[in-house]
């Protein structure tokens, strides 16, 4: 009974986990476009 | 300010105050006042969580900053995601499942009590501090704009906010906490949309203003220790800031120790992680566009009023001289500013983007003689970047819009207070009135010292704001304060989950690395204090391990017992002991 709960538990925390990154390469991309094309 | 901007003020804070209060019913037990009975959902505790950091500083100090500096300060929270994943998988695990109160209440239960009386000590030392400069930062800006007295500006923040956290304890700061999270992002979102619309030019136009004078330099890759913004003191540093703070900080522990489950605990600040590189850029890109608002609308030569007042008395002629020379060199940077945003060809725009570059240095140069001679007569250093912002505010944004702006600032100053209050209160209850001075007591008598607690620290914190008014840069201070003892905090827990380390090296390692932390703070004071951080976990880790394997045995934890097993999540579920 508790083996597939940790595996739900663990499942969802990679799947937030890939979107917490995800999240932060975009905004650093943004912020990375923003320099390079702005910045002179 | 409006009559309408005040009813939107007054009614929010009279809103907030009563939701707060309202909170407390069902509370009779220091289990539901500190902790709501551990049943709050993630994203509850994951937007107070949110809400705790953002406090007025980040307001009107951190957007001050965009608009003075640009997007460089976005560095510093470049570790804050890869924190809180370590964080998820490490610390909370332990924390929650050990089912403590504070986080330093875990240390005893490793090492010992002196450990853990150390820790929280140091807790309540820096937070108590840094508390009283939260309520401060917005009280001085303020009292600088309506002309009113500190104590006032004090007691309009303080007093509201003390009475919904010692009445709802917990439950009240964590859902005033989501309100608030929503006015304070509805209103920077307005912010935005106000701006874009009042910028005579295009939002592309606009970018490439700022971008000219270096606003939008988010990354700075040079490696130096005395760079507070680079992108490896925001990586390096930053990450040990962030682990210290969001592993080891009681006001950040409760957040998710109130949580439903470990897993609920995790994903609370993983939400955290989410949003907090894109939401401080938006403050720091308000900051910009505040700027860039000012090319084409006649900024004033000094925003701090109560500085622009006193020097206008002081020395008419001088200060009248250099009003028309700022006049001359702001309608000179407009047409500059105005022939970049339109300039077509990529020559054209070289060309312009000097020309802008130009006319901006001499206007800053104006405007640094004009500081220069506000310090002078009022004789205080002008902190004149956290003025900006709210002068904007009540001078540039429509009726109502202001008065949210005002409230959302109020609202972000009192979710950061009630947090810390309510932790300050948790620590000197647990940490030491349960744990020193009265073991065993009813729940009626631990809610009333909790409450009382809350209510003696909120008091503190209100005479600690009426002195912090010239401590220094806001932004500084506040983070300041707690880098001398995040680091070393940080590396007794660590401590803690290597088997091998023992209680009287843990508490000796966390002497050495405080006295570490503060030979470098004197010795060379031009090290950023985000490697203070990382020097204080390295030195507790590498002094405490070395003393434990050097006493191997003969170092016990205080009770003769020696070695404690360092408690996997599983055997943390156990009964609590008694304090």
């Amino acid at each position: 009974m508790t083996e597939p709960s940790l595996e739900t538990d663990s499942t969802r925390f990679r799947r937030t986990l890939v979107k917490v990154m995800t999240m932060q390469v975009a905004a650093l991309l943004l912020l990375w476009w923003l320099q390079a094309t702005f910045t002179s | 300010m409006h009559p309408l901007n005040w009813l939107i003020v007054v009614g929010w804070i009279g809103y907030v105050v009563i939701d707060g209060v309202r909170r407390a019913k069902g509370t009779n037990a220091i289990e539901g006042y500190f902790l709501a009975n551990r049943s709050l959902p993630w994203w509850a505790v994951g937007l107070s969580v949110m809400a705790t950091q953002l406090s007025a500083v980040t307001m009107i100090g951190t957007t001050g900053q965009g608009a003075t500096d640009g997007l460089r300060f976005i560095q510093f929270y470049f570790g804050l995601p890869l924190a809180m994943v370590i964080l998820g998988v490490t610390l909370v695990p332990f924390l929650h499942g050990a089912r403590v109160y504070t986080a330093y209440e875990y240390l005893e239960r490793r090492f010992d009590a002196k450990t853990r009386s150390l820790t929280a000590f140091l807790f309540l030392l820096s937070r108590g501090m840094s508390c009283g400069t939260i309520i401060a930062a917005p009280a001085v800006v303020f009292s600088a704009i309506f002309g009113w007295n500190m104590w006032w500006c004090v007691a309009l923040i303080g007093v509201p906010t003390v009475l919904y956290t010692m009445i709802g304890g917990v439950q009240a700061v964590t859902w005033v906490d989501v309100k608030q999270m929503f006015l304070i992002v509805g209103a920077l979102l307005a912010i935005v949309v106000t701006l874009l619309v009042q910028i005579p030019v295009s939002p592309t136009g606009a970018l490439t203003v700022a971008g000219a004078v270096g606003r939008l330099r988010a990354y700075d890759f040079s490696f130096t220790l005395t760079n507070t913004y680079t992108f490896w003191s925001g990586m390096i540093g930053g990450t040990f800031l962030m682990l210290s703070y969001f592993g080891t900080d009681q006001s950040q522990v409760q957040r998710y120790l109130a949580a439903r489950s470990v897993d609920e605990a995790r994903s609370s600040l993983l939400m955290s992680a989410y949003w907090k590189i894109p939401l401080q850029a938006l403050v720091l890109l308000i900051g910009v566009l505040v700027f860039t608002f000012y090319v084409f609308h006649r900024p004033p030569l000094l925003f701090n009023p109560a500085h622009e007042r006193a020097v206008r008395e002081a020395q008419p002629a001088a200060y009248g001289a250099l009003e028309s020379r700022y006049q001359a060199e702001i309608s000179a940077r407009d047409l500059a500013g105005r022939d970049l945003a339109a300039a077509t060809s990529e020559a054209d725009s070289r060309r312009a983007a000097d020309r802008f570059r130009q006319r901006d240095a001499q206007t800053q140069a104006v405007r640094t003689e004009a500081l220069a001679l506000a310090n002078q007569v009022t004789g205080q250093l002008s902190r004149d970047v956290n003025y900006v912002i709210p002068r904007f505010v009540l001078d540039h944004l429509p009726i109502g819009l202001a008065g949210l702006f005002i409230a959302a600032i109020l609202a972000a100053a009192m979710n950061a207070i009630a947090a810390e209050l309510n932790s300050l209160a948790t620590a000197s209850v647990v940490d030491f009135y349960r744990r020193w001075i009265r073991k065993e007591g009813s729940d009626a008598h631990f809610l009333a010292v909790s409450r009382a607690a809350t209510g003696l620290w909120g008091l503190f914190a209100c005479v600690v704001a009426t002195f912090a008014a010239n401590l220094g840069s806001l932004i500084e201070v506040v983070n300041r304060f707690g880098s001398f003892f995040y680091g070393s905090i940080l590396g007794v827990f660590l401590l803690a989950m290597i088997p091998r380390a023992r209680g009287t090296g843990a508490f000796v390692g966390l002497l050495a690395g405080m006295s570490a932390v503060a030979a470098v703070n004197f010795g060379a004071p031009s090290v950023s204090f985000l490697w203070h951080n990382v020097i204080g976990a390295v030195v507790v880790v590498i002094v405490g391990l070395g003393l434990s394997l050097f006493f191997k045995g003969g170092m016990g934890n205080g009770n003769g017992n020696g070695r404690r097993a360092v408690l996997s999540p599983a055997q943390t579920t156990e009964p609590r002991v008694a304090l």
